[in-house]
């Protein structure tokens, strides 16, 4: 049954959703059960493949049995496990099902009538999220794109904020257009390769005369600009602010921390699977564009975020600067800025989550939105202002939390790579993310008046009944359990991902060495 | 703004134009779609000339959709079936206030009268034979043109013309919400559960071949045949549900009531 992993754990989300589908809209109790049991199931199917992988090396599962041994490879559609998405299956059916959690109460409280349609599409999201990390055929992994978008539109469209589905329209129309370049993209590389199979691909690739052909160069553009959208690099992110904000706090919960990072990792594939770090890094010859380009994200994210007063906003240009990061980490062209570009993607995934956990808390039941509002938070409700804390030390860097390692790796990319503007700018960035969230603990810590009286223009939008605050006071201020769990496992997580960073370094560096990151041409 | 808009056109338009001087000729039997580069595999060759030794189908189209890549399909099943929960969850809306009575459209003259026996016996007509025709396009998809996606399409489109040529109510006598719902689940169940089934014979996912166990009078290679069938069937209860869904949701502005 151990070869089958890969499928069961793609399936026992799809089953969930359809289970939801057929027996929750009658009992809305029930949905939760099976999301919390499809969920497990993957997450167990993620952990023994990360286990497999480990032990004996990157896992092929050719879907329909159309294995190279009956038929030539590129005929069927197939899957390819190695340590690197294998740690990222992990970080997805851990971050879904810690957001699972979360939304116990929250789910039903935000979407009323509508609680198994957003179970449903959430396990939808999670099915198409897997399927983008697991796959090796270029062509399929855009029809997982098309899943994972569709149902995220969907979830951001729901909230009750008419904001939120105006940044839904926009979202879609973003979306969609990067989806459309990526497809372009391969349709290129397919008019050259006649392969849609990534390894395929690739091996025609390494002939210089395929390889050189201006369509290919093409091609690579356009798969690079969709997937930027998608990831929202710094100018193309204009979409993901609003839509992160202005959705409800249990889809924030699930997309913030998964939906960009995935996106990078697709970036990575292609660049390493696809085209191969000989191609990028020595034919093409852009890493010090690009990382230039990472360096402005990571600088512009850090000032707009600086400029934000809602919390929720300032997180999410911080994310738009962490992607910069990531970018920048996977162009340096050389092991370590891979290495943490990689490593990254894992511990941003938690930082977000955790950010956005206590974030959303504060929201619900202090209705603290903006970051004057916070005042007096450790007093309130010390225990999740402590997970708070914890991840915006990641976010800073600060050891021991993964947020310290992932800087570290990156750093010495930068440096080994010579590449100083990207080295600065990473610094600049933890520097302004030091004066947010230290400007954050002194109203949490020092402000005087705990909220009690709120502007008038956030009463309307203010999806909370007044009557369900009043309740969570109960127990001295803070959220329900079922919110601060998820939040307190999250910030261990944090930093157990960094004390243990040495063994998950060595997976990812015994993934890359199957396709190692040859440095850049000297210039 | 619009500058910048007809800036970032132009540049992706030239972008595109640029590399077309280097693409394969129209139609050329040696492009490497066509005949694999410097020799190598050719997938479409390989498609063409084995398709029916693997199959027994003589519709490559679904031999590749169904079965060589069968797995895409399911993920766009998966896709249309998130667009229908999508449509509902942001456009169902369940009572609350009621909208104001819409003015009926409905011409009472007696030449109004006419038009309307006149649509509703032509749509009597004409709705049996739209449904047969589906069933036999989805039927027959991996022999002809046709199949799952098709002929899920003609059949939801013999609901939409009832609810648009009588009432919506009319359509949902016959499909109710709580029928196209499950049955858009259904739909999705067919084609994965045939995946699952083989998962549980020991095979990898979606290798039908397989199932000839399940399959009487069957060997391993009209099995995928059959599973392809299958498939396309739980493919045309998707696509016909959703098709219902959406029109239902978006005419109603999710009330699923009359009164356009």
């Amino acid at each position: 049954m151990s070869e089958q992993l890969p499928a069961i754990l793609l399936l026992s989300p799809l089953f969930g959703a359809l289970i939801t589908g057929l027996v929750g809209m009658t009992d809305h109790r029930r949905c939760f059960p099976i999301l919390a049991t499809a969920l497990t199931v993957s997450l167990f199917c993620a952990i023994s493949l990360l286990a497999q992988v480990v032990k004996s090396g990157p896992i092929d599962y050719f879907v329909g049995g159309w294995d190279p041994q009956r038929v030539p490879l590129g005929i069927g559609i197939q899957l390819r496990i190695d340590g690197i998405n294998a740690l990222l299956l992990v970080v997805i059916t851990t971050v879904a099902l810690l957001t699972s959690i979360y939304s116990i109460r929250r789910a039903g409280e935000e979407n009323t009538e509508k609680t198994p349609q957003f179970y449903m599409l959430s396990q939808m999201l999670c099915v198409g999220l897997l399927g983008i990390t697991v796959t090796a055929d270029a062509f399929n992994l855009f029809v997982l794109v098309e899943v994972s978008s569709l149902t995220s539109y969907a979830l951001v469209a729901m909230g009750s904020k008419p904001r939120g589905t105006m940044a839904a329209f926009n979202y879609i129309i973003m979306g969609t257009i990067g989806a459309s370049f990526y497809l372009l993209g391969v349709g290129y590389l397919y008019m050259k390769t006649g392969m849609l199979n990534m390894a395929a691909i690739h091996q025609i690739l390494s002939d210089p005369n395929v390889g050189h052909s201006p369509t290919v160069y093409v091609a690579f553009i356009l798969i690079l600009v969709g997937v930027w959208t998608k990831m929202a690099f710094f100018p193309l992110y204009g979409w993901l602010p609003n839509a992160y904000s202005y959705c409800p706090s249990t889809t924030s919960c699930l997309l913030a921390p998964l939906m960009t990072k995935v996106s990078v990792y697709v970036m990575i594939r292609v660049m390493l699977s696809v085209f191969g770090s000989e191609w990028i890094f020595q034919s093409l010859g852009w890493s010090h564009t690009v990382v230039w380009l990472a360096c402005i994200a990571i600088v512009a994210g850090s000032v707009l975020a600086l400029a934000q007063v809602e919390l929720k906003k300032m997180l999410c240009y911080l994310i738009v600067a962490e992607v910069g990061y990531m970018v920048g980490g996977a162009w340096l062209a050389n092991h370590w800025g891979m290495v943490g570009a990689i490593y990254h993607i894992l511990s941003d995934a938690f930082m977000t989550l955790c950010l956005f956990i206590a974030a959303n808390i504060f929201i619900k039941n202090r209705r603290a939105e903006r970051i004057d509002q916070l005042e007096g938070l450790f007093k309130k409700m010390p225990i999740t202002t402590t997970g708070f804390v914890i991840g915006a030390l990641a976010m800073i860097g600060v050891p021991p939390t993964a947020g310290f390692f992932s800087k570290w790796y990156l750093l010495r990319g930068g440096i080994e790579s010579g590449q100083w503007g990207y080295v600065v700018a990473l610094l600049i960035s933890s520097l302004v993310n030091a004066i947010l969230f230290f400007r954050i603990f002194e109203v949490a810590y020092f402000g005087k008046n705990p909220v009690e009286s709120h502007d008038a223009h956030h009463d309307h939008e203010d999806e909370t009944q007044p009557s369900s605050v009043g309740d969570s006071t109960l127990f001295s201020g803070e959220g329900r359990p079922t919110t601060v769990i998820p939040l307190l496992i999250t910030a261990a997580i944090i930093v157990l991902l960094g004390v243990f960073n040495g063994p998950i370094v060595e997976i990812i560096q015994q993934a890359l060495d199957g396709m190692p990151v040859v440095g850049a041409a000297i210039r | 703004m619009k500058w910048l808009g007809l800036i970032a056109t132009a540049f992706t338009g030239i972008l595109l134009l640029s590399a077309t001087p280097y693409f394969p000729s129209f139609g050329d039997p040696n492009s490497p779609a066509n005949a694999g580069v410097n020799g190598g595999v050719s997938v479409s060759q390989y498609y063409i000339t084995e398709t029916y030794t693997d199959t027994k189908v003589p519709n490559i189209v679904t031999a590749v959709l169904a079965d060589y890549r069968g797995y895409d399909t399911m993920f766009e099943t998966v896709v249309i079936f998130a667009a229908g929960v999508a449509i509902f969850a942001i456009l169902r809306s369940f009572g609350g206030t009621t909208i104001p009575s819409h003015p009926t459209a409905i011409d009472t003259s007696v030449e109004g009268d006419h038009q309307r026996i006149i649509i509703g016996m032509t749509c009597k007509l004409i709705i049996p034979v739209i449904q047969l025709f589906a069933l036999y396009v989805v039927a027959h998809g991996h022999h002809s043109p046709g199949g799952g996606f098709q002929g899920g399409v003609i059949l939801g489109a013999s609901f939409i013309l009832m609810a648009l040529a009588k009432e919506l109510d009319t359509a949902l006598a016959r499909f109710s919400e709580k029928r196209y719902l499950a049955l858009a689940c259904v739909g999705i169940f067919i084609y994965s559960g045939f995946g699952l089934l083989c998962v549980a014979l020991e095979r990898n996912f979606l290798d039908y071949g397989i199932l000839h166990r399940l399959m009487p009078a069957t060997d391993e290679i009209m099995a995928r045949s059959h599973s392809m069938l299958g498939v396309e069937v739980g493919v045309a209860f998707t696509v016909t549900a959703i098709m219902f869904a959406i029109y239902a949701n978006l005419s109603s502005k999710g009330r699923l009531e009359q009164g356009f």
